[in-house]
């Protein structure tokens, strides 16, 4: 071999030898995290799945694209196409946005990664978790009854039975027929399993549904769950109950007296109560009203209402007026019989007549006197 | 001036003693509680129609029986207050030593029960504006009749009309004691204070209860 040949080949090896490092193989690259934010994804949601990977050889290695592929998890965002080398010991961040398409269930969208050598490709599948379980929400205190035009207090509690952090959770009542405050209650974030409570004061005017909306955020997706309350009139079984009792009817002049007993039979109190005899009895001087007050439960206090009643009439109302903690007016309606066995007095036989009479008495107390005074002054 | 018996309203003293001088005579005292009888009887219409009133259709007769009774009832009480008076003045005036024949006393008493009259027609007047104003049901058993009965009393004794013909009444009271003091002064020759006496004690007393009645009214 001449000399000349024996050098160039020298050299190529000598080429070679010193090429070889500065293209590393593929291997050294590889995929050491991935992330999905949310953690989970709702059928629906669209998130970001990042890849890490990194050169963990002694050159750089170049890089061609980057790509994600799936089905049950679809890419939305453009692949990496430009992506360059990767020095050695150096690590890179793939970000792709992602929606879930697909069922519950975990999905694993596959990691592709060209490198320029043309020949070779690094595939990574990524798991994806997908779960549509909604958060919970639950009433767990309410009256026993609804009244109309009485607030009640609605307490509802949110539950998260996902696996992931949710945030932004918030109630809202929707729906019409009825008052509420406050319009809409915040929660916050809530942890897997972690609860929160809201309390909202309701007031019906009718027999309604009352929606409370939940709606919380799974990453950058807004969702929503709804908690149907029918709203059902009854009677409350702790109101206050003013019972009339121990009534005595007596006629007075140009009417009637009804002296009793008014007792509060209900477990709660009963505010502002009125006492009047109610239509077609019509309220006279001295007692047209008769006003209690304040009835706590089991308290008792007599009355005193004076009325005009026609002689034909065998039965008044005697209505009693009161109202519940919240301001709500109740009347409520005893009949109290006049048993036909009492006189009615003329309902003008009181009006101009005692003056009539008293201008009797003293022309009478004149003539007396002036009768007396005249026999014992001619004595 | 001579107005006959009825100037013993104004002037008894003199009256009396123009009577002294003739025989007793009942027959003016007599007609007297003979209209005060009458009116008393009158009185008692209103309150017979309510019970009346009260009974159901086939007792109605059983309502005018009971009209006539107490109208009966009335016209003698009028003769019985004359002679019950008369009774009285006459033992009290006992205890003073007083001397007359029983029938000049009651006479007398007779004569001063003419104010009596007077409150019966007035007396009536307010009974008549009590009861007319009442409005009655028929009832159907006696604890109902029971029944209306104390709310009529309650009625009859809270109306201040009530009240007012009680005072009346008292008054007219006074104006036949004013008489009979100068009655039973002459009839019983007694001395003005023993005459006073006399008649104002029984009398006294009988306004002192009327008192006690119409404070517990009020």
């Amino acid at each position: 071999m001449k000399p000349l040949n024996t050098l160039i080949i020298s050299l190529l090896c000598a080429v070679m030898m010193l090429a070889a490092p500065i293209s590393a193989a593929p291997a050294d690259i590889a995929v050491t995290s991935s992330s999905l934010d949310p953690q989970v994804l709702m059928r629906g949601d669209t998130g970001t799945l990042a890849v890490t990977i990194q050169n963990s050889g002694t050159e750089s290695v170049a890089i061609r694209s980057a790509r994600l592929y799936g089905s049950g998890v679809v890419p939305l965002s453009d692949s990496y196409l430009q992506v360059g080398a990767l020095g050695a010991g150096n690590s890179r961040t793939f970000t792709f946005t992602v929606r879930a398409d697909g069922d519950e269930g975990i999905s694993y969208p596959v990691f592709v990664l060209e490198f320029r050598d043309g020949a070779s490709s690094l595939r990574h599948p990524v798991p994806v978790q997908v779960e549509n379980t909604p958060l919970s929400a639950s009433v767990v205190k309410k009256p026993d009854a609804f009244t109309a035009s009485r607030t009640a207090d609605i307490t509802v509690r949110v539950g998260n039975p996902r696996s992931n952090d949710v945030s932004g959770v918030q109630v809202i009542p929707q729906g019409s027929g009825f008052t509420v405050t406050p319009g809409s209650a915040f929660i916050g974030s809530l942890a897997p399993d972690a609860s929160g409570t809201v309390a909202f004061n309701l007031t019906p005017t009718t027999e309604t549904d009352v929606t409370f909306q939940v709606v919380w955020r799974n990453g950058i997706n807004t969702h929503t769950a709804d908690l149907v309350l029918p709203i059902t009139f009854g009677e409350d079984k702790r109101q206050a109950d003013p019972v009339i009792t121990n009534v005595e009817v007596t006629p007075i002049a140009g009417g009637y007296r009804i002296v009793g007993d008014v007792m509060n039979a209900g477990l709660e109190s009963a505010r502002s109560v009125v006492i009047s005899s109610g239509s077609p009895a019509m309220p006279i001087d001295p007692f047209r009203v008769y006003v209690v007050g304040t009835l706590d439960p089991d308290d008792i206090s007599s009355f005193e209402v004076t009325f005009k009643a026609d002689g034909t009439m065998a039965e008044i109302p005697v209505v009693v007026e009161y109202r519940d903690n919240d301001g709500n007016r109740y009347t409520t309606s005893t009949s109290v019989g006049l048993g036909g066995t009492t006189p009615a007095p003329h309902e003008k036989q009181g009006e101009g007549m005692p003056a009539t009479g008293i201008a009797i008495v003293v022309v009478v107390l004149a003539v007396v006197i002036g009768a007396v005074y005249h026999s014992w002054r001619r004595k | 001036m001579d107005t006959g018996f009825l100037r013993v309203l104004f002037d008894p003293g003199r009256f009396f003693e123009a009577r002294m001088q003739g025989e007793p005579g009942l027959k003016v005292p007599a007609l007297i509680a003979i209209v005060i009888g009458l009116i008393g009887a009158a009185s008692t219409i209103p309150m017979a129609d309510i019970t009346a009133a009260m009974l159901p259709a086939e007792m109605q007769g059983l309502g005018v029986v009971m009209m006539v009774i107490s109208a009966a009832a009335a016209f003698i009480g009028g003769f019985l207050g004359w002679i019950i008076y008369s009774l009285i003045f006459y033992l009290v005036s006992m205890a003073f030593k007083g001397q007359g024949d029983l029938k000049r006393t009651v006479e007398f008493v007779g004569y001063g029960l003419l104010p009596q009259i007077f409150g019966g027609i007035i007396g009536t007047y307010f009974s008549y504006r009590l009861l007319s104003g009442l409005t009655v049901q028929p009832m159907t058993s006696p604890e109902q009749m029971v029944e209306f009965s104390e709310s009529l009393v309650a009625v009859l004794t809270t109306d201040p009309l009530a009240q007012i013909a009680g005072v009346v009444t008292i008054l007219f009271l006074v104006w036949s004691a004013n008489i009979w003091i100068f009655g039973m002064k002459y009839a019983r020759n007694l001395s003005t204070r023993n005459a006073v006496l006399t008649v104002g004690i029984p009398v006294g007393l009988y306004i002192l209860y009327m008192l006690i009645t119409l404070s517990g009214w009020l």
